[in-house]
């Protein structure tokens, strides 16, 4: 029960909390590696040398050799250049395209906004990895079709999130009062809506990256998405499970990698949590 | 006549900060005591305070003395086997406070069963006792959305007592209600002192002291400046504040004198109909506005008043007539003042930041926003700040502000003032009628405080009244 009428309400924090600053600690130190690899060793990851074949770390390859006798450090650091850069294109786009169908279907509500929850809803009830499979079948570039196949999945968290967010400012009376005044669509998308849109766009872009890099994982893994030679994490993980009584530090790289990636994404979603 | 409840030196503390001066007040069974001030006065703190339910983080001090037992308001869990049995609290709106799917009778009787420790047919009984005693004999078996807003009321008011609580504590009781529901609480709770119950009101409303009557404790920034018999205190207020009080009351403030209104019309509805949820409002109105009149339009909450200032402006689809505006007048110079005055701005940058970008949209002179801030009486520094870092009676002029940016024809001002403190309330309401009356603006305003329309408008238009609703 109240009794109150005074505004002595704790106030929410916002910003960064610390979780979130050690998250994007960490995914600097990922993407550093990434791309600061090839300029320290300037090893190709496809160059193959038999006679290292498993080998211990040395100056060219500090991580060590694979079963073909190719670097590890170059191949860890392309498989991750790989899958972050296609992991930023699909959350990308599929964030301008569901931010910009979440909006229209909250602004224009009717046949529009029916329509496109039916599509979203369609969308949804087919599982993520078959869609992406779907598209590798029709586009034979695999980045590309992952790119596609991984924004056509993306794109309905954004877009469900915006219409509800937006809905809900769109009926508040500032709108209202910007339209009254002669502002434009565009005004009020920048003063009204994104402002309160753009913190938990970061937490569903971090969520969708990690997705996105599971599944270009999990696809390498069952040996349908990344074709060999190329590296690719999921791919290394399998091709390296044989070998791994021989060389289980081998194996561990791409695990690792992947673990640390996915959990600076998961850090950096947590939203103004305390 | 016997001291139910007495509080000495109570005071409020929130760190080291003292929000609440050490206070005195004594209860007497049978004679109401109110406690009147503005928000953020400190009243209902004093009343938390006093009856241990402060929120954490906030300290209290002092002594409180009920029914014979000392309890230290600096620890608040002691007073918890009060709540209920001697205490009982009628929360603000309380058709929120009640359980929206039981019916009314079940839980006045849950009180008196668990509170009380009644076997559950006496419980029954004496609920459906206490519910006829109400007037509300027909309505037990009814769920709270069943019940209008002031059978709701006392339906909470009989479970707040239902645990034998001699004394009531009543938050806000007409907060959002018009005058005839105002007088139904007061006519309620005036019931339960004369059947020699102890009242404690906390109100900001001036019209609910005069009618509870008794005595009247006046609470300024956590200080207690003047207390008295309410009729004494009201009648010949001592401190300046109750006297700034008691004439910003609409019912004190001077009548207009009738004027004349010239000029060509600026807006006009003929036979406008307004419909919401497919239900029909209001039918065959018509309104003239011409410049500078000032129209008031009143009447229940629900009757559609606010439905109507949005189909003037074109915000919502007429169900049928016709509204016409004035030829040669830009759209933007057709305006609304909204209710909730926070709400109505961006929240995320500066009321410097909305201006700006206001003038720069419609390549206004910047220069005039200087001569609007002192026309208004604004500080230049608000501009500097969110609007959430400004008080509701700033940011209502500052609304003003920028919409009188746009030179408007016409203004519709939607219950502009009912979140405003009454002082404030008197300030805004006078500038936004010497503001219409200067610059020859049509204003429209719609209120549900009739006191105030009839102070300040050309014209009522009483919505509740058929009669009236049709007249041109």
């Amino acid at each position: 029960m109240t009794m109150s009428d005074t505004t002595l309400m704790p106030v929410a924090r916002h910003g960064f909390g610390r979780l979130r600053w050690i998250g994007l600690v960490l995914l600097t130190l990922v993407v550093g590696f990434a791309l600061l690899a090839p300029v320290l060793t300037f090893t190709d990851p496809l160059q193959q040398d038999l006679m290292k074949a498993l080998a211990g770390p040395d100056a060219a390859a500090p991580f060590g050799y694979d079963h073909l006798g190719r670097s590890l450090m170059a191949r860890l650091a392309a498989a991750l250049r790989l899958s972050l850069s296609i992991a930023a294109a699909s959350v990308l786009t599929a964030g301008i395209v569901g931010v910009g169908l979440g909006v229209l279907s909250a602004w224009r509500g009717g046949w529009i906004d029916r329509t496109l929850c039916l599509l979203a809803d369609s969308v949804l009830a087919l599982p993520g990895l078959l869609m992406v499979l779907i598209v590798t079948a029709i586009v034979a570039d695999r980045p590309l079709a992952f790119w596609i196949g991984l924004t056509l999945v993306l794109w309905i968290e954004y877009f469900r999130l915006t219409r509800a967010t937006v809905a809900r400012q769109l009926a508040a009376p500032g709108v209202q009062a910007s339209r009254l005044l002669g502002f434009g669509p565009g005004y009020v998308f920048r003063r009204h809506l994104w402002p309160d849109l753009a913190p938990v766009l970061l937490t569903v872009a971090a969520f969708g990256a990690g997705t996105a890099i599971m599944t270009i994982a999990a696809l390498g893994f069952v040996s349908v998405g990344m074709r060999p030679p190329a590296p690719e994490l999921g791919l290394m993980m399998v091709e390296l499970l044989p070998y791994y009584r021989e060389a289980p530090l081998a194996l561990f790289q791409p695990v690792i990698a992947i673990f640390l990636t996915i959990l600076a994404l998961n850090l950096l979603a947590q939203g103004g949590r305390r | 006549m016997s001291l139910l409840l007495s509080a000495e030196n109570v005071s409020v503390h929130a760190g080291s900060e003292c929000l609440v001066q050490p206070a005195s007040l004594a209860l007497h069974a049978g004679r109401p005591l109110t406690i009147l001030g503005e928000t953020g006065s400190g009243k209902s703190l004093l009343a938390q305070a006093i009856i241990g339910t402060l929120p954490s983080g906030l300290t209290a001090a002092g002594r409180v003395q009920v029914a014979g037992q000392v309890f230290d308001p600096g620890r608040p869990s002691t007073f918890r086997r009060l709540w209920g049995r001697q205490i009982g609290i009628l929360p603000q709106e309380p058709w929120l406070s009640l359980d929206p799917l039981m019916p009314a009778a079940a839980q006045v009787s849950e009180g008196h069963a668990l509170v009380r420790g009644l076997p559950w047919d006496q419980a029954r009984a004496a609920a459906a006792g206490d519910l006829a005693q109400l007037g509300l004999a027909q309505a037990g078996h009814r769920r709270p959305d069943q019940l209008s807003g002031g059978m709701a009321q006392r339906a909470a008011f009989a479970a707040a007592r239902a645990g034998g609580a001699r004394i009531v504590i009543a938050d806000e009781p007409t907060k959002g209600l018009d005058a005839g529901r105002r007088n139904d609480i007061s006519a309620l709770l005036l019931a339960e002192t004369a059947a020699g119950g102890g009242l404690l009101t906390i109100t900001h409303d001036l019209a609910l002291a005069r009618a509870l009557s008794g005595d009247l404790v006046v609470v300024l920034n956590g200080r207690i400046v003047e207390r008295g018999p309410a009729a004494q205190v009201l009648a010949d207020p001592q401190h300046d504040y109750t006297r700034a009080l008691i004439a910003a009351d609409p019912a004190a403030w001077p009548h207009p004198r009738p004027r004349q209104v010239a000029g060509a019309t600026v807006l006009s509805a003929s036979g406008l109909s307004v419909a919401r949820g497919g239900r029909v409002l209001i039918s065959g109105m018509d309104i003239d506005l011409r410049p500078g009149h000032i129209i008031g339009i009143s009447g229940p909450s629900g009757c559609g008043k606010s439905t109507l200032g949005d189909a003037l402006l074109g915000l919502v689809p007429l169900a049928g007539g016709t509204v016409t505006r004035a030829p040669g007048c830009a759209a933007v110079r057709f305006q609304k003042l909204y209710q909730d005055p926070p709400s109505a701005f961006p929240g995320s940058v500066t009321l410097g930041r909305s201006l700006a970008d206001l003038v720069a949209r419609h390549r206004l002179d910047k220069g005039r926003i200087g001569a609007l801030l002192d026309r208004l009486r604004l500080s230049p520094q608000l501009l500097q700040r969110r609007p959430s870092e400004v008080s509701g009676g700033e940011l209502q002029r500052m609304a003003l502000l920028r919409v009188l940016l746009l030179d408007p024809v016409f203004l519709f001002a939607d219950e502009p003032t009912s979140r405003l403190d009454l002082i404030t309330q008197a300030q805004v309401t006078r500038l936004m009628v010497d503001v219409a009356r200067d610059t020859g603006m049509g204003l429209l305003i719609v209120s549900h405080d009739t006191d105030l329309l009839t102070k300040v408008c050309d014209r009522v238009i009483r919505l509740d009244d058929p009669a009236q609703t049709r007249a041109a």
